[in-house]
C-alpha cells in the first residue's frame, strides 16, 4: 500500500495542477482540523492553498457527501477511498451529479481509524471496497492480496438473534438517540431537501424526541437507504452517543442484493435498484 | 470539610437517591452521561467528562409544559406541576458549573423567570467535582480561555476532591453545607486533608488547556464588524453538515422549540430542545428563512455566544468544555473560529 504520506503528497500535486489548469473550480479533501488527529473535509479553489490538504488515517469522511451542495455543472476534482467512490457512482447513476463534471481522485487504503476509538474501521464498514470503483487519477497503488472479507460479516451476531431479540435491540440502542440528525446529514446519500423529518404538512413524526418518533425517523430512513446506502459507515461515526446504524443499513443492503442481483455504487451502467424493473426481480418482498 | 472514603462512596449515592431525585454520571454504550440514578451502583466517577452536558437535568430535552383532552366541543387542559422535591446533581466538572450561572441569567434574568429552569434549578443541590489534576486536559478543552481552573469550587455548592482513598467535600454555599451537615455518617476531615484540597485547586491552576485572550467586549464588538465577511464564514463552516450535535452537547445552548403533540384526543404542548444549525431553524410560515444558507447559521450560532450574549447579558455563553468540538462529526471548533475572528 502506498504510504499515506505519499498519497497526501499526490493528492496536493494533482490539486495544484487541476486547479491551475482550471479543469476544475474547487477541491473536495482533507485539511488539518485542530491537531492531525482531527482533520476536517475542505473545499480549495485556489492553487496556492493546496498545500492546506492532508491525508492520513483520521480522514474518514466521505466527500462525496458535498457533491450535492454545488449546482450541476461546476467542476469538481472530489477525493475518494473505496466505499466514498461507490457514493459517487450511486449519485450518478441518481442523477444528481454528472460524471462529466467530475474528476474523481481515488484513495486505495486500508488502516483508516475511528477518531474517538482509534480503532481501524475497515472490517465495520468498508470491507469489500479498499479501492475505488471509479476514479480518473489513483493517488497510491492499488491494494491486492489483502484478504477482504464479506461486508456483511459483522451481521453474523445480530442475525443470530430471533424476531423479538432484534426489536428489543433497536429499541435499546434508539433510547439514547437525540435525534441530532447528524446521521442523516452525514451520509452522502441523504440528499432530500426538505428531509420528510422537516416536512410539517404533512408531520410525519412527532418533532419532540418521543421513542415513537424516533423509531419512525430511522426506520424510514433506514429504508430510503435501501438499494442506495454504499457501506461507508459515515452514519454510524457521526453519531455522538454511538447507535450503530450501519448495521440495519447492511442488512437492507444483503437483503437488496440477494434480491436484485446488484450492490448500491458498484457500476455506473446499473440503475438503482429501487428505481428499477426486471422481469427477474425477485417478489420476495411482496409475499 | 467532610470526607468519605472512596470505599464508602455508594453509600453516599444510596442515602442521596433515597431522600429524592439524585442526578449523576452513569456510563453507557456511547460513554459517560449524567442520568437520574436508580441503582447506586450505576454512578460511577471515572471519566474525563460526561459526552452531553448536564443541562438536561434543569432544562429536559423534551419537557410537557400542558396536557390537554379534547372532548366533545371542549378541551380539557392542565399545566404540568413543577418538579419541586429537592434534588442533587453530583459530579459537574468546573468549567460545566460555570454554565448554570449563564443559563441562570437568560432563564431567570431576561425580564422574564422561566418558571420550568427556575423550579428545577431552585431545588437542586450541585456537588461540583474537581478534573484530576495530574492528567493533562482534553486537546478540544480550552476552559482557560475564561478564566476558569480544572479544579475551581465556585459556583458549586458542595465541590468534591477525589484523593487515593477518599473524596473531599467541601461546602462552597449554605445549600452545601445544609446538605453535607444532614449527612451524619460523613467523617470530619482534618488539616491535612484541607491541605490537600487547596493544593488540589492550585494545581488545577496550572493544567493548560488551550486559551485565548478573548475579552468580551471587544470580541462582541469584533463579530459584529465581521458579520458581512461571507467569505470568512464560508471558508470557516465549510464542512459543516447542519446537524445539532454541537448544540445538544452544549451545557450554554438554550434555544427550544414548541409544538402540541397529539395522539387521537390526547396531547401536549411541549418544548424541546432546537438547534441554530438546522435547516429549519428560522423557517417562517411563508416559507421563507432567513438564514437558508449554513454560514450564516453557523454564524448565529457563534455571534449569539460571542456577541449578542455579551450585549444583553454581559458575559460569554460558553465555558470552553470542548464538547462542541468532540461532538462535532466533522471537527468543526468553535475555538479556533472564534480565535481567527478575532484576528481579522
Ligand atoms: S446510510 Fe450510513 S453507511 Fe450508508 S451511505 Fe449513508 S452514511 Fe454511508
Ligand atoms: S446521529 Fe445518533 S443521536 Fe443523532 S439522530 Fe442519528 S442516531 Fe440519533
Ligand atoms: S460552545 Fe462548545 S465549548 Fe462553549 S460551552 Fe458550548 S459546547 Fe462547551
Ligand atoms: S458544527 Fe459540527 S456539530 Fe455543529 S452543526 Fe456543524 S457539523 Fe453539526
Amino acid at each position: 500500500m502506498t504510504a499515506f504520506k505519499k498519497i497526501e503528497d499526490h493528492l496536493r500535486k494533482e490539486a495544484k495542477n487541476l486547479l491551475e489548469g482550471g479543469k476544475v473550480t474547487l477541491v473536495l479533501a482533507y485539511a488539518r482540523g485542530f491537531d492531525e488527529k482531527h482533520p476536517v473535509p475542505c473545499v480549495v479553489k485556489a492553487a496556492a492553498d493546496a498545500d492546506h490538504l492532508v491525508f492520513n488515517e483520521y480522514c474518514t469522511y466521505n466527500m462525496a457527501r458535498y457533491l450535492t451542495r454545488y449546482p450541476v455543472g461546476t467542476k469538481i476534482a472530489v477525493a475518494v477511498k473505496g466505499a466514498d467512490s461507490r457514493a459517487v457512482v450511486q449519485l450518478i447513476q441518481e442523477g444528481k451529479v454528472r460524471r462529466d463534471d467530475l474528476v474523481i481522485l481515488g484513495i486505495p487504503a486500508t488502516g483508516m481509524k475511528n477518531q474517538k476509538t482509534g480503532e481501524v474501521i475497515d472490517a465495520k464498514t468498508t470491507a469489500s471496497t479498499i479501492n475505488p470503483v471509479l476514479y480518473d487519477v489513483l493517488l497510491g497503488d492499488e491494494i491486492h492480496g489483502v484478504k477482504a472479507g464479506s461486508p456483511y460479516d459483522v451481521l453474523a451476531e445480530f442475525e443470530g438473534m430471533d424476531k423479538d431479540a432484534r426489536w428489543a435491540f433497536w429499541k435499546k440502542e434508539f433510547e439514547r438517540c437525540i435525534r441530532c440528525y447528524a446521521c442523516r446529514k452525514a451520509c452522502p446519500m441523504c440528499y432530500c431537501d426538505p428531509c420528510f423529518m422537516d416536512a410539517s404538512r404533512p408531520r410525519w413524526a412527532d418533532k419532540s424526541p418521543t421513542d415513537d418518533g424516533t423509531l419512525m425517523y430511522h426506520l424510514t430512513r433506514f429504508y430510503h437507504l435501501a438499494g442506495r446506502c454504499i457501506d461507508c459507515g459515515e452514519c454510524s461515526r457521526a453519531c455522538p452517543v454511538d447507535i450503530p446504524l450501519h448495521l440495519f443499513h447492511k442488512k437492507v443492503a444483503k437483503e437488496c442484493e440477494a434480491m436484485f442481483g446488484q450492490a448500491a455504487g458498484m457500476n455506473i451502467e446499473d440503475k438503482p435498484a429501487m428505481a428499477n424493473f426486471k422481469g427477474e426481480d425477485s417478489d420476495q418482498m411482496l409475499g | 470539610m467532610k470526607k468519605i472514603a472512596i470505599d464508602q462512596f455508594s453509600e453516599l449515592v444510596k442515602v442521596l437517591a433515597e431522600r429524592g431525585p439524585l442526578y449523576a454520571p452513569v456510563k453507557g454504550k456511547e460513554g459517560v452521561n449524567f442520568q437520574a440514578i436508580k441503582n447506586p451502583a450505576d454512578v460511577t466517577l471515572d471519566f474525563y467528562n460526561t459526552v452531553l452536558s448536564p443541562k438536561s437535568v434543569f432544562f429536559p430535552q423534551s419537557e410537557d409544559m400542558i396536557r390537554y383532552r379534547i372532548t366533545h366541543g371542549a378541551t380539557e387542559a392542565q399545566p404540568v406541576p413543577q418538579e419541586s422535591r429537592p434534588a442533587v446533581i453530583l459530579g459537574v466538572r468546573p468549567c460545566d458549573v460555570r454554565s448554570f450561572e449563564i443559563m441562570d441569567r437568560h432563564f431567570l434574568g431576561a425580564g422574564v423567570i422561566d418558571p420550568y429552569w427556575k423550579s428545577k434549578r431552585d431545588n437542586t443541590t450541585v456537588i461540583g467535582f474537581a478534573f484530576d489534576v495530574s492528567a493533562a486536559a482534553d486537546p478540544a478543552d480550552f476552559y482557560n480561555t475564561f478564566g476558569y481552573g480544572a479544579a475551581d469550587p465556585e459556583g458549586s455548592d458542595v465541590f468534591m476532591v477525589r484523593t487515593d482513598k477518599a473524596l473531599l467535600l467541601k461546602s462552597m454555599t449554605d445549600r452545601g453545607k445544609k446538605l453535607l451537615d444532614s449527612l451524619g455518617f460523613l467523617q470530619v476531615a482534618g488539616a491535612q486533608d484541607e491541605k490537600v484540597f487547596e493544593e488540589t485547586v492550585k494545581k488545577g491552576k496550572a493544567v493548560r488547556t488551550r486559551s485565548a485572550e478573548i475579552n468580551p467586549q471587544v470580541i462582541a464588538k469584533k463579530l459584529v464588524s465581521v458579520f458581512d465577511n461571507g467569505e470568512f464564514w464560508q471558508k470557516v463552516t465549510m464542512a459543516c453538515i447542519a446537524c445539532g450535535a454541537c448544540t445538544y452537547g452544549c451545557p450554554t445552548c438554550y434555544c427550544f422549540d414548541i409544538s402540541d403533540e397529539m395522539l387521537f384526543k390526547e396531547g401536549s404542548r411541549k418544548r424541546f430542545w432546537d438547534a441554530c444549525t438546522f435547516t429549519d431553524f428560522t423557517l417562517e410560515a411563508s416559507g421563507h428563512n432567513p438564514r437558508p444558507r449554513i454560514f450564516q447559521r453557523y454564524r448565529q450560532k457563534v455571534c449569539h455566544k460571542y456577541s449578542y450574549h455579551v450585549d444583553k447579558y454581559g458575559c460569554i455563553s460558553c465555558v470552553g468544555c470542548g464538547r462542541c468540538t468532540r461532538v462535532c462529526p466533522v471537527n468543526i471548533d468553535i475555538f479556533s473560529i472564534v480565535d481567527e475572528a478575532n484576528k481579522l
